[in-house]
């Protein structure tokens, strides 16, 4: 059962093309397993096609039609090849780099996404502390494994935490099993070790 | 303007893009290349692709069209909300040279689904026209916010600083706006 999932702006950013690609792959991740948001999403995808029969068309040019007619037998683009078939579906085609230790019991794996966000996996042991973001942007994270609790209450597989204020309690994993996020931020940088190896990396 | 116009909505449309997938009808694809190509090229315009990026993205889009017609299901979704997914998704990858999570996620419509029910594919279909309807009446502060995010495709701290509104407020109106266009259309997924 899915308890937290993220809010409307950034569900409608998603639909509209508009949230950078790490975090839309977060929301993506979270979408593909909530009835609740794919049921919204559908919604705005509907204010998309609405939107699209209103709007006032602009003609194509003249040889548009007969330049397409020719493309006809054109096979459809390649969708890219499976890379990490242990991932659910959102996830499994994306590039990602090594694990990076980032603390004790905490390992790190980013991966090369465009835009202004970046993101990654992230794998903590039981007992630790999910390393802490600033709150200058926005921030997702989805648990795939595993569960984390916080000042806003507990993640299990599924959950999405999108904080929109600032609490002090850092993320705890619970619970005897490892726990396994993906996670994107956009426009900050993680402070402390997760923060030096990002660094590192050089995103 | 070009043929079919406006009047010719939800139900014809996906006649048509069912006629592309079973016939490969060329004059079905002509009728739908006439009403969805100019109105895709004008999103594109409005979501700040330069003339030539909005035509050739209009064209990708109606490619995609003719040879994903066999994937359209009248039971997931109304022919302008298929297209505009198509648009949406060939503009994201544009932008990002890359994946689009869209494309990466498993596709429903790629897999053969139960025996399509009649009263569902009218409800979809409907829920366009209700859509439309419903955007009439939100109110005007509602109505700019969604407007702005889904035709000019502006990210909601560029919606702050062009009217001028906390974005917190930005937030909330959206949020109002989304709520109320689910209420409208209930429980269809």
């Amino acid at each position: 059962m899915i308890h937290h999932h993220p809010t409307e702006t950034t569900l409608a950013a998603y639909a509209t093309g508009t949230l950078p690609e790490a975090l839309a792959l977060v929301a993506a991740t979270h979408i593909a397993r909530c009835a609740a948001c794919r049921q919204a999403v559908a919604t705005l995808e509907a204010t998309g096609g609405a939107v699209l029969d209103e709007v006032t068309p602009v003609a194509l040019s003249g040889e548009a039609l007969d330049r397409l007619l020719v493309r006809m037998d054109e096979p459809p683009r390649a969708v890219p090849p499976v890379l990490n078939p242990e991932l659910p579906a959102p996830l499994s085609r994306v590039s990602l780099g090594r694990w990076w230790p980032v603390g004790p019991g905490v390992r790190y794996r980013p991966w090369r996404a465009s835009g202004v966000a970046w993101g990654g996996l992230l794998l903590a042991q039981p007992g630790r502390s999910l390393p802490r973001h600033g709150h200058a942007g926005l921030e997702l994270t989805c648990v795939l494994s595993g569960r984390f609790a916080d000042g806003s209450g507990e993640f299990a597989p599924g959950d999405l935490s999108e904080p929109v204020t600032d609490h002090d309690q850092p993320p705890l994993v619970i619970g005897t099993q490892p726990c396994l996020c993906i996670i994107a931020s956009e426009g900050m940088r993680l402070r402390g070790l997760l923060g030096f190896a990002q660094r590192m990396i050089g995103r | 303007m070009n043929q079919p116009g406006p009047t010719r909505s939800g139900p014809d449309h996906a006649t048509l893009i069912e006629a592309v997938a079973l016939h490969r009808d060329r004059a079905a694809f002509a009728d739908l290349f006439g009403y969805f190509g100019p109105r895709v090229k004008a999103w594109m315009l409005r979501a700040g692709c330069n003339a030539t990026a909005a035509e050739e993205l209009a064209q990708e889009t109606m490619l995609a069209v003719w040879q994903k017609a066999r994937q359209f299901d009248p039971a997931r979704a109304g022919a302008s909300t298929w297209i505009f997914t198509i648009a949406r998704n060939l503009r994201v990858d544009t932008l990002r040279r890359e994946r689009h999570p869209s494309d990466l996620m498993p596709d429903p419509a790629a897999e053969p689904e139960a025996p399509i029910q009649a009263d569902r594919v009218l409800a979809i279909a409907q829920r366009e026209i209700r859509i439309r309807a419903a955007l009439t009446l939100l109110p005007p502060e509602q109505a700019e916010v969604i407007r702005k995010a889904f035709f000019e495709d502006k990210i909601h701290a560029e919606i702050e600083k062009e009217l001028g509104i906390p974005l917190g407020t930005v937030k909330s109106r959206l949020r109002l706006a989304i709520y109320r266009l689910r209420a409208v259309l209930g429980d269809l997924t």
